[in-house]
């Protein structure tokens, strides 16, 4: 029991260990002390794009400057919205298919050791198998529609997902689902409280890895089944050796890539603040 | 020595003498195998309905088994146990298991992790609402309600598990070396308040330690474990009076009872079959 004069911390939410009270200059120059070689290093390598794309012919590379400059025209274009929002849609519904069927699929099989056992040689076929090698197939099977497009994104994007929570789910110690048992948990219960709480950082990893892999698939699938989207403005600029159209189209989805991959891992860290 | 009562492991033992009425808990030739490995064969005890039993034995003679056995987390090839008047083939209601290990969920806080069994049992929101901090303040962690475990050190831990525990009101309790993981002030500290919060709430108990100490200032009766496959030795009658207190540890009959429990198990160390650890 805490005896006299005992003060009990403030608990949960993570301190901001003073730093509002230090004010703005202290703020600056630790951003600045932690994040100078980032920032050096992209400075270095937008004057190096800027050089090269420069020095060569405009029908290979553009320079950074141009690259902006394009994308800034793009942001005004509609049809360029329109293809955007197209691939968009393309990407979130894959994706979030992956994610739906992925991580409840990985907790299943976490319970389930027969289920698991007997899936694994076709999941880890499945996983080695490069996708893309799978489109003609898709094609012939299913056509130009929406559907196979969609398919092939969740393809590209559910292994991670299910890898990933197969093992976090794994690593579950068994006295917590023993304790659950002692309490009396139902199944649903068991799941709810106990496998996907401690799960869910697992299932952002898997989450992180897929961002790349849905991009890859959108891309994919817009180049290799009907032309939509971003993959048919960036066959188009191409084909019309509209190099910088290319580049700036491939600039954007690698910055769309970062940018989720950033949230993805703010979400998990989220998650995982139970952790020490 | 001569003077202490000791009964036979065949004799289901004393418990109306410290209980005044039928056995909560009734054990009868309980047998445990984990594949070709006999942990424990032919355990018979009962424990009274406010009776607490301490069961002491080396270190992996099945303890923490047994306790598994009773709470119905594992099957048992041979006998029953029964609490009240239903076979456990399963976890019961009215039940509460505090572990060896804990067993605090870390992604819960410790609000969280004690109104998780009252949440399982099915309570209604408003009495989680209401015994939560109830159960909280009375292990002593007021002001804790949203520390996450790993903020806090193993005492708190485990008295967080123990309002879990409490909080679902249980009628038997089955303690698992609660208090083996944390320092010795603090252990002695959790002893004097289990003893506090088990006078206010008698219940049936079942406690299990490395510690002969502890086994004679907690425990009614004794049961020393011992073999292999183990097996009920010896059960002793600890006729210390009740409330326990510090001054229990000062008296010469807490000291003879002590000894005897040591010699118990000396007498099986002797025999070299385990090494005991106090
Ligand atoms: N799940 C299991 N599978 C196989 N053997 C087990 C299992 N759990 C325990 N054992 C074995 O059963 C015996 C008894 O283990 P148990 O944990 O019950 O001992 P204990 O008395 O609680 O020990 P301790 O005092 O160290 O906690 C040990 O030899 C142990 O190795
Ligand atoms: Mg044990």
């Amino acid at each position: 029991m805490p005896g006299p004069g005992f003060r009990a911390p403030a608990f949960g939410r993570p301190r901001n260990d003073g730093l509002c009270q230090r004010g703005l200059p202290h703020l600056l120059t630790t951003y600045l002390r932690r994040h100078t070689p980032f920032w050096i290093s992209i400075l270095a390598g937008i004057a190096i794009w800027e050089i090269a794309g420069r020095s060569t012919s405009a029908a290979f590379m553009v320079p950074f400057s141009e690259t902006v400059r394009q994308l800034w025209l793009f942001m005004w274009s509609r049809e360029f919205i329109e293809q955007f929002l197209d691939s968009a849609e393309l990407f979130l519904t894959g994706f979030v298919l992956a994610l739906v069927v992925g991580a409840p699929l990985g907790l299943l099989f976490a319970r389930v050791r027969a289920l698991r056992v007997g899936v694994e040689p076709y999941i880890m076929i499945l996983y080695a198998t490069p996708m893309v090698a799978l489109i003609p197939f898709i094609l012939s099977m299913m056509g130009f529609g929406f559907a196979p497009k969609v398919l092939v994104v969740f393809l590209f994007a559910v292994f991670p997902v299910l890898y990933n929570t197969v093992e976090g789910a794994r690593s579950i110690k068994p006295e917590l689902i023993e304790v659950a048992k002692s309490y009396r948990s139902s199944e649903w219960a068991l799941w709810r409280e106990v496998m996907l709480p401690y799960t869910l950082p697992f299932i952002m990893t898997g989450v992180r890895q897929s961002i790349g892999r849905a991009l890859v698939g959108m891309i994919a699938a817009e180049f290799f089944l009907s032309a939509t989207g971003l993959g048919q403005l960036i066959m188009g600029a191409s084909q019309n050796f509209d190099t910088a159209g290319v580049f700036a189209s491939i600039f954007l989805i690698g910055l769309i890539g970062v940018g989720l991959m950033r949230l993805g891992l703010k979400i998990e860290q989220h998650f995982a603040r139970w952790r020490q | 020595m001569t003077s202490l009562q000791t009964t036979a492991a065949s004799n289901p033992g004393t418990a109306a003498a410290a209980s005044g009425s039928e056995p909560r808990i009734r054990v009868k030739g309980l047998g445990k195998h984990y594949g070709s490995l006999e942990v424990f064969r032919n355990i018979d005890f009962n424990v009274g309905e406010r009776e607490i039993v301490a069961i002491v034995g080396p270190s992996g003679c099945g303890k923490t088994t047994l306790l598994r056995c009773i709470d119905g987390l594992i099957p048992f090839d041979s006998g029953e146990v029964l609490v009240g008047n239903q076979r456990v083939t399963e976890p019961i209601a009215g039940v509460a298991m505090v572990f060896q290990h804990f067993g605090l969920f870390p992604w819960k806080t410790v609000s969280e992790n004690v109104a998780y069994g009252l949440r399982m049992a099915g309570a209604p929101k408003a009495e989680i609402e209401r015994r939560v901090p109830e159960f909280i303040k009375l292990v002593g962690l007021a002001g804790f309600e949203q520390a996450y475990p790993y903020q806090m050190s193993g005492g708190m831990q485990q008295r967080c598990g123990l309002a879990r525990a409490l909080a679902v009101g249980p009628n038997v309790l089955l303690m698992d070396e609660p208090f083996a993981a944390v320092d010795a002030q603090t252990r002695e500290i959790l002893q004097f308040e289990l003893l506090r919060i088990w006078e206010e709430r008698p219940t049936a108990m079942i406690f299990v330690t490395h510690s002969i100490e502890e086994a004679v200032l907690l425990g009614h009766r004794v049961i020393v474990l011992k073999g292999r496959p183990s097996g009920i030795h010896e059960i002793i009658d600890i006729d210390l009076p009740h409330p326990r207190t510090r001054d229990t540890l000062r008296k010469p009959r807490f000291a003879e009872l002590r000894e005897r429990v040591w010699s118990t198990l000396m007498r099986e160390a002797r025999e070299a079959e385990f090494v005991l650890e106090r």
